[in-house]
């Protein structure tokens, strides 16, 4: 009866644990998306597939959480970008996002059309570059960058200067072409 | 001292005091400090880029959505089968073993007592029924303390070892038309536990809006335990190369055997468990009246068969009762049968009349 009562406290236990990593990484995984996505309803989609799945799968008090959850925000989103078939829908969604604003229009139009060229750059970058950059200009730290990719710290300036690099080449070549 | 590397002077752009020496080379060398320039220009821009306004989060209500959201699969441990027409027999073969485990479970009606099938009922059921069946899940804990293991060997003598020395059956008359390539499989036995948890049920019930009856004493904590295998089976047809337990597609024909599983119980009685556990929201009226119309599940394995995809008839197999499924259409059929507490299943894209034949001359 003991093992029972104890089986009872620990889906509680997992269920605690769950919400309070809900609560602490929602709003970073969130901003993953967002970042990759420019469209924090879509993000907030993402978001909460990935929190099911980790749910599905892992144990919310096991040390690799909030790393799995970055990683997997970021490929998730990335993945989402680089379906053709969204695309449309996002450039409708982030217009209308940012129409409520009051912004000059032809400044609008650019700041969309910069950001739409800025998008199909990051989908055709390499999966681990694209994540690098995500992450870090996500706010993630070095250390928690390097967690989420499982690479060594040290290895996290290489990539990210590798990986901008590389954007700013594609951003340029889309430009010029 | 050697020029300072792009990964070390990119670091240096977010922190400038990530190390003294660096710092020292960067104020005293040109060449770094235009590397530098352009580096930080580089992130800069990125920077600029990637910016996008933030998402303005509702986190408790996020949470309630994430908490509401069907998980689809796969709570029971292992991801139950999906039925494609085309391989559809194979994965009879293959699955009924499995979710007979799940159905046997539910209707067992001895806890006390172990239970071994010697033979077989159709059981129609549709692929929401089978999937309502990893709902099991929302009631407590499955843990398998032997994992299904189905491993693709390279010979029959293998496949006994793997399987703990059962071996694999022989097909004395192949039909014309059908490989003679042989591809032998074998598993060890699994152990699967399920273990009911009321806080779980009471949880899930909550979910769909409902409560759930009272609960008999005992209820809480109580454990099945159900063996599947060890299981042996043989694939004819040209498989491509480096085939593994999941991607053997469209075989002709598979053969396989496999210990009749087995349930024990803890702490409840089975009318008790049978009910609580058909009172769950997902399961459909058809399976329950189906579950409650098998006479003796002390005796009877229920063999599922996909009502879209196959219909079934009574028949006789080395001498004792089986089930047959499918045509003559030779798009596929399949006959399962138990004898002597081993389950067998004949199936793949042949007539029925040839599975019969391959089944009654099976060694």
């Amino acid at each position: 009866m003991n093992l029972g009562a104890r089986r009872v406290s620990n889906v509680k236990a997992d269920d605690e644990a769950f919400e309070a990593l809900f609560r602490s990484e929602y709003g970073r995984v969130v901003g993953i998306a967002n970042r990759v996505l420019a469209d924090s309803h879509e993000a907030e989609d993402v978001a909460q597939d990935v929190f099911i799945d980790f749910h599905r799968l892992h144990s919310a008090s096991a040390d690799y959480a909030p790393a799995w959850l970055h990683r997997a925000a970021a490929h998730a989103s990335l993945n989402r970008l680089r379906g053709s078939r969204r695309r449309h829908r996002r450039e409708v969604a982030q217009a209308a996002e940012e129409g409520e604003r009051t912004m000059d229009p032809q400044k609008q139009l650019e700041v969309d059309e910069d950001r739409r060229r800025v998008r199909e750059a990051l989908a055709r970058l390499a999966p681990k570059p694209a994540a690098v950059l995500v992450l870090r200009a996500s706010g993630l730290s070095y250390a928690e960058v390097a967690g989420a990719l499982g690479v060594g710290i040290g290895q996290v300036g290489t990539m990210l200067r590798r990986a901008e690099a590389a954007l700013r080449k594609e951003v340029t070549r889309d430009t010029s072409d | 001292m050697t020029h300072l590397t792009e990964g070390t002077l990119r670091r240096m752009v977010d922190d400038p005091d990530v190390g003294r020496e660096d710092a020292a080379h960067l104020e005293g060398c040109a060449d770094c400090q235009s590397l530098f320039k352009s580096i930080q220009d580089d992130a800069r821009s990125v920077a600029r880029m990637l910016a996008v306004p933030d998402a303005r989060v509702d986190v408790t209500r996020a949470y309630a959505r994430v908490r509401s959201a069907p998980i689809s699969a796969p709570r029971l441990g292992f991801r139950l089968p999906t039925l494609m027409p085309r391989s559809r027999p194979m994965v009879l073969a293959l699955a009924a073993t499995f979710v007979a485990i799940a159905i046997l479970a539910v209707v067992a009606q001895d806890f006390k007592t172990n239970i071994q099938p010697n033979s077989v009922t159709p059981v129609p059921i549709t692929v929401a029924d089978m999937q309502a069946l990893s709902q099991l899940g929302d009631y407590g804990t499955v843990t398998w303390t032997k994992q299904p293991n189905l491993q693709v060997v390279s010979s029959a003598a293998e496949a006994a070892s793997v399987a703990g020395g059962m071996q694999p059956p022989v097909v004395t008359n192949l039909p014309k038309g059908v490989s003679a390539n042989i591809t032998y499989a074998a598993m060890p036995q699994a152990v699967a536990v399920f273990t009911f948890s009321s806080d779980k049920a009471a949880a899930a019930a909550a979910q769909q809006g409902k409560t759930l009856p009272k609960m008999p004493a005992g209820m809480d904590g109580a454990k099945l335990t159900v063996t599947v295998g060890p299981a042996v089976g043989e694939i004819f047809g040209d498989l491509k190369q480096g085939s593994s337990a999941s991607d053997i597609s469209v075989p002709q024909l598979v053969v396989g055997k496999s210990a009749a599983p087995t349930a024990t119980s803890t702490q409840v009685t089975v009318k008790q468990m049978e009910d609580v556990i058909l009172a769950q929201p997902g399961i459909s009226p058809d399976l329950k009246a189906a579950i409650k119309a098998i006479g003796n599940p002390s005796s009877t394995l229920p063999i599922p068969i996909p009502v879209p995809y196959a219909t079934s008839r009574t028949v006789t197999v080395q001498g004792v009762q089986g089930v047959a499924l499918g045509d003559n259409t030779g798009v596929g059929s399949g006959v399962v049968w138990v004898k002597n507490g081993v389950v067998y299943a004949v199936a793949g894209s042949i007539k029925q009349s040839d599975a019969i034949d391959i089944a009654n001359n099976l060694k």
